[in-house]
């Protein structure tokens, strides 16, 4: 019996259950810490992020063998060619276990986790990231819309973590009336793309979108009268039945309408993340780590869902949405911008709200922007700009954690840093601080030799090589105002008024490490950056 | 069964006033309803779809949509106890980060 069931297990295993062995093993240990939180004492809370930071570590060394399988053997689908494992899909599951980890390693000392609940802080971080690489690897349908409902709904708990409940769940609730919305116009997208082509797997949809053109011609003729119509109408009839309950036009309009829809969808789930209220003076509004996880691993997926069916299910449509791009990425850049810059605010009124800036504002509303410039790849939409947007999201990913990294080492030593000017000052409390943040506001304000400033300058070669020189060149100046922004910061850094006492900072290791890892990667994928861009390469099937 | 458009121009209009709903009331439970809203369209649209090709896909598709819409209703409502709890009414996200939970007079009923 038992031989009969192993040999069952290995049988899956090799089969279906491979592709889903990474998010598998996430689930486990997430119910693992969950169970594991209601015995534990108080004082042995490390248990849950060691167990949290062990399912990562798991799921990332499965990653690498699913990476050996793929050099060997290829591609492969599992579950009726739902899931699919691909070098795309490892890219993005890699960075967004990267993302889980580096916030699991930062709230470890955060004074908000030291919480009777801490477990489920480590739990529903694991089952959102579990969402996360569910939906990078999904294909069909279905899956893409369960995956993200997943991810979304261990996001919205997130935003409204234990310690915080009571002040960040106006956040939360912000966050999810965005995201739902999002989530809901995405799935009236998804059922439009079902109609038209009796299917949920984004491979055959994209055959039917592909051929709608000759099949809208065949369709008006075989409703014309005459021996040819009929024969027309039987060849449709076998070929392909779904299109023949439709009208022509409509054969037409309804792939565009679903294609506005799902970008409505995905660009508001992208959105949804900078949607929190203002904070209040006295407290954070949400734990940063978890502000950390929803701008980095989780966007980074979201990305990568929405990259995937642009270029499967709607690539026949890719001048379509380039030019809708071209739009959204201006919209969102300028966005970002007049919510990082001071004086902005006071002259459009709608924003006069915001109170003012401090550094995880400036964080949060120029991830807006710099979301913006990564979609500038999908206007130019050859193999090269794309590779430009994955160099730019990996090395952003690291750069944000970087500088989120000392925001929390502000935070656990009771310091709020909930101003600008509670950075002054900085380098005298610890002059390595001062030192990376610098490093890591400057990268992201794309200053040459970090790795900030050649995402952006591939995405201007590529933009000019395809003609969109008016874009190439708001790229360009629209670097200027928000450079400016994160200068504005770093200078403030280097102030420190004279006979003010300042208390001495210091960070935990597992803070320090993490610094370590972004720091290498912001100078290093600037200074040599072609092992960075040979892993965006392979990315995209090069 | 009624030609298919019937069933598209119903759930177009439900998504119409899904989302004029969420974008323009103020309290949070009708903003929740009108979620709830475009997700019955959707519900709707897939059913239609998967008559007309008589395919189990779409049915699949609306159960697992029924089940989504059930758990992210919980989920929202976790999120809107624990906001009442504090602020002892169910305001509109626009009105909240104005006023700090402690300064915050609540009204006599």
């Amino acid at each position: 019996m038992l031989a009969h069931t192993l040999n069952a297990l290995r049988t899956y295993m090799h089969g279906n259950g491979a592709a889903l062995l990474p998010e598998m093993e996430l689930l486990l240990f997430a119910v693992g810490i969950l169970v594991m939180d209601r015995w534990v004492e108080r004082d042995e809370k490390y248990w849950s992020p060691s167990l949290a930071l062990a399912g990562t570590i798991f799921s990332a060394l499965t990653l690498w063998m699913l990476q050996a399988r793929i050099h060997n053997t290829g591609d492969f689908t599992a579950y009726q060619e739902s899931i699919v494992v691909d070098s795309y899909f490892l890219f993005f599951a890699a960075l967004s276990l990267a993302g889980t980890m580096m916030v699991i390693l930062l709230s470890i000392n955060d004074p908000a986790m030291r919480d009777v609940s801490a477990g489920r802080f480590y739990a529903l971080l694991l089952l959102a990231c579990m969402g996360a690489m569910l939906m990078i690897s999904a294909a069909g349908l279905l899956v893409i819309f369960l995956s993200l409902e997943i991810s979304a709904a261990g996001a919205y708990f997130l935003t409204a973590t234990p310690r915080f409940r009571k002040r960040s769940a106006p956040a939360a609730l912000k966050f999810m009336f965005a995201s739902a919305l999002g989530s809901a116009l995405l799935a009236y997208g998804f059922s439009l793309l079902y109609g038209l082509s009796a299917s949920t797997n984004i491979g055959q949809i994209a055959t039917t979108l592909n051929r709608r053109q000759n099949l809208a011609a065949a369709i008006a003729l075989s409703r014309q009268p005459g021996p040819h119509a009929a024969q027309m109408y039987e060849l449709i009839q076998r070929r392909m039945p779904e299109a023949l309950h439709w009208h022509p036009f409509i054969l037409q309009v309804l792939p565009i309408a679903a294609l506005s829809f799902f970008l409505a969808g995905m660009v508001l789930k992208l959105a949804a993340t900078r949607f929190r209220p203002a904070p209040e003076k006295t407290s954070w509004i949400i734990a940063p780590p978890a502000a950390l996880f929803l701008s980095g691993g989780f966007a980074a997926a979201t990305i990568a869902v929405l990259v995937r069916l642009l270029l499967t299910t709607f690539g026949d449509f890719q001048p379509i949405w380039s030019y809708m791009f071209a739009v959204i990425a201006v919209a969102m850049i300028a966005l970002g911008i007049c919510a990082t810059l001071p004086g902005v605010r006071r002259i459009w009124p709608s924003l006069a709200h915001l109170p003012e800036a401090n550094l995880e504002r400036v964080l949060a509303w120029s991830t807006v922007s710099q979301i913006g410039y990564m979609l500038l790849g999908l206007v130019a939409a050859n193999q090269a700009s794309f590779t430009a947007m994955g160099y730019y999201l990996l090395t952003y990913l690291f750069i944000l954690t970087g500088a989120f990294a000392v925001l929390v080492g502000l935070h656990c030593s009771g310091d709020s840093a909930r101003e600008l000017c509670d950075l002054r000052g900085l380098r005298r409390r610890s002059p390595a601080a001062a030192l990376l943040l610098t490093i890591f506001l400057l990268s992201l304000a794309g200053f040459p030799p970090a790795a900030g400033f050649f995402g952006r300058h591939f995405l201007f070669h590529e933009l000019v090589e395809t003609g969109h020189r008016y874009l190439a060149w708001f790229l360009a100046i629209s670097s200027l105002p928000l450079a400016y922004a994160y200068v504005r910061v770093a200078v403030l850094i280097w102030r420190s008024d004279a006979h003010a006492e300042y208390q001495p900072l210091a960070f935990s290791t597992p803070q320090s490490i993490v610094l370590g890892i972004c720091v290498f990667v912001s100078l290093a994928a600037g200074l040599y950056s072609e092992p960075f861009l040979r892993v965006a390469r392979y990315a995209f099937g090069q | 069964m009624l030609p298919v458009y019937n069933y598209l121009f119903l759930s177009f209009a439900l998504l119409l006033i899904g989302v004029v709903g969420v974008l323009t009331r103020r309290n949070i439970v009708v903003k929740l309803f009108s979620i709830e809203l475009i997700l019955t369209a959707v519900a709707i649209n897939l059913m239609a779809f998967a008559r007309m090709f008589a395919d189990a896909a779409g049915q699949t598709f609306t159960l697992f949509l029924i089940a989504v819409m059930a758990a992210e209703i919980l989920v929202a409502l976790a999120i809107v106890a624990a906001v009442f709890r504090r602020w002892k009414t169910p305001p509109s996200p626009a009105e909240l980060p104005i006023q700090r939970p402690d300064e915050r007079v609540v009204p006599a009923q």
